[in-house]
């Protein structure tokens, strides 16, 4: 009769939100900031000619990517990157779900896939280039093998390790097929399944960059190499920053969809620290 | 001497494990009859194969000879009829889903409609008390409240009987002493049939009709036991009564017996 109904509320007490919010913004931007100056302050004492002050490879930027070259060059990658991404993560899902769950494959694929993990991505490129040619399809599936490896092997691990009890209630209330899929083992291997996409998700950015440079006649790493080559110097530099944009981009966005899908994981472990 | 109201009969049941030292006797020779309705314990020294023997019982396990019957027709897997309740509740349940979600998982492949489901998973929080807390994540709670989580879950899984495998063995006395008249009064208000494996033998003389000892392993019935207190008990009075303390007594001795292995295997009588 004395169900004692304790919720744990998670909420920080402390400063106000404002000066929270003002003293997070320090911290982000106040370390850039200040590379930035002793950068600049570098370049204007140095005669090095491949070494332009922020403010040439800020105007570069903005002449080199905001206009067609964002058509040309910008979204191409950004489509291969994707659908590289997408790729990867839905077969690597699907095939380390299957391979996880039963028994005998695992074991007669590991050391493979091992070995498969092992080989340097873009040491395929030439392979897969006379296999497919110079298309989007070979650099999608270039940067698929590169980053289909950490995601496949998080998700049989994951898929592995479910919990017997759990398994155990699972059967002796006869879930269904489907049911333990998609209320078990996908929400169990789910913290190991975002590791591997994280590690992914670096993988297939330099794979991009790469595959392009290689054999392309559009996309950043090709046009970065273009720009090397004919000693454009700050349109270089802004390539390269606006690929790190790519990646802080990648990382914030994956932020948000790992804070959604693991809300319980975190929440759980905050319990169990507590 | 099949009469009507059989509801789990047990016959003749042998569990060996193959190890790596050669085969091992979990449960040697187990006979008993449950009946609809009923509250059983089963209570035994550590180690005695309780938990072997409820696995087999709810058909996660298949026991390497003998009969589990249910309503008469033999159990060879899990069963519709049987809910089991875990010792481990952190484990059982699930902490992607919320507290409803975990209570409605069983119930989606039912043939049942929306509102049915919705039905029988309202009622069977508010019968554990926690029709307030639907929608928070199980580990939110406290670990009295996770179990009575995993008891609604077995209630509106609408099970013939429920199997309890230490249910309370990881909680605090407590809470314990509040679950435990919880189980009582599901069983007297809704006439649910109850299974209660535990290794408290206070716990088993005060919450059962019927308390069955366990030998050590390899296992069979050392004595079934009728425990003849009122049907209404409370923790207090209950366990005032001089007859819980012979009973309880009685029960212990059982199990030292048990534990020293000179208890000589009951024939079954029939």
């Amino acid at each position: 009769m004395t169900a004692q109904t304790s919720r744990i509320t998670m909420t920080r007490r402390g400063r106000g939100v404002g000066s929270r919010i003002v003293g997070s913004f320090l911290y982000a931007f106040g370390l850039p900031f200040l590379l930035l100056v002793v950068w600049a302050v570098a370049a204007t004492r140095s005669t090095n000619r491949f070494f332009p002050d922020p403010l040439t490879i800020f105007r570069a930027f903005v002449d080199t990517w905001i206009g067609p070259a964002f058509v040309e060059d910008v979204l191409p990658s950004l489509y291969r990157l994707g659908l590289g991404i997408l790729a990867s993560i839905v077969v690597g899902v699907a095939a380390g779900t299957v391979i996880g769950l039963v028994r005998w494959l695992r074991e007669l694929l590991e050391p493979l896939l091992e070995f498969f993990r092992a080989i340097p991505p873009p040491v395929l490129i030439p392979v897969v280039m006379l296999l497919i040619g110079i298309t989007d399809t070979m650099k999608v599936v270039v940067i698929v093998s590169g980053a289909i490896w950490p995601i496949l092997l998080n998700t049989i691990e994951g898929v592995r390790a479910t919990d017997s009890v759990m398994t155990e209630t699972a059967n002796s209330f006869r879930l269904t097929w489907w049911e333990r899929l998609r209320f078990l083992v996908l929400p169990a291997a789910s913290p190991r399944i975002m590791a591997g996409v994280r590690q992914g998700l670096s993988v297939a950015l330099i794979l991009m960059v790469i595959s392009e440079m290689f054999a392309s006649s559009s996309g950043l790493g090709y046009r970065i190499a273009y720009f090397q080559r004919n000693y454009l110097i700050a349109e270089m530099w802004s390539g390269v920053l606006l690929l790190g944009l790519v990646g802080v981009f990648l990382a914030v966005a994956f932020g948000l969809v790992e804070r959604r899908v693991l809300r319980w994981y975190h929440g759980l472990r905050e319990v169990s620290r507590a | 001497m099949l009469d009507r109201s059989t509801l789990l009969r047990v016959e003749r049941l042998r569990k060996v494990y193959e190890s790596a030292n050669g085969p091992v006797e979990a449960i040697g020779d187990i006979n008993f009859t449950m009946h609809a309705g009923e509250l059983v314990c089963i209570v035994g020294p550590s180690g005695c194969g309780k938990t072997t023997l409820l696995k087999c019982l709810a058909g996660l396990l298949r026991p390497t000879s003998g009969l589990v019957e249910m309503h008469g027709s033999p159990v060879t897997g899990p069963s519709p009829a049987m809910a089991v309740v875990f010792q481990e509740y952190g484990r059982s349940l699930y902490p992607w889903l919320t507290v409803r979600g975990n209570v409605e998982l069983p119930l989606r492949h039912k043939k049942l409609s929306r509102a049915e489901r919705e039905k029988l998973v309202t009622d069977a929080l508010e019968a554990v008390g926690l029709g307030h807390a639907a929608r928070s994540h199980p580990w939110q709670l406290s670990g009295g409240m996770q179990q009575r989580v995993a008891i609604a879950r077995a209630i509106a899984y609408q099970p013939e009987v429920m199997i309890m495998d230490e249910p309370f063995a990881a909680v605090d006395a407590q809470t314990r002493a509040d679950l435990e008249d919880l189980v009582r009064e599901l069983h007297a208000t809704r006439n649910m049939s109850i299974l209660f494996v535990t290794h408290d033998i206070d716990e088993s003389v005060y919450l059962g009709e019927r308390v069955l000892v366990l030998s050590k392993s390899p296992t069979w019935v050392q004595e079934d036991l009728a425990v003849d207190l009122p049907a209404e008990r409370d923790q207090i009075t209950t366990r005032a009564l001089p007859r819980f303390t012979e009973l309880r007594t009685h029960v212990y001795d059982q199990i030292q017996r048990a534990k020293r292995g000179d208890a000589v295997a009951a024939q079954p009588a029939h």
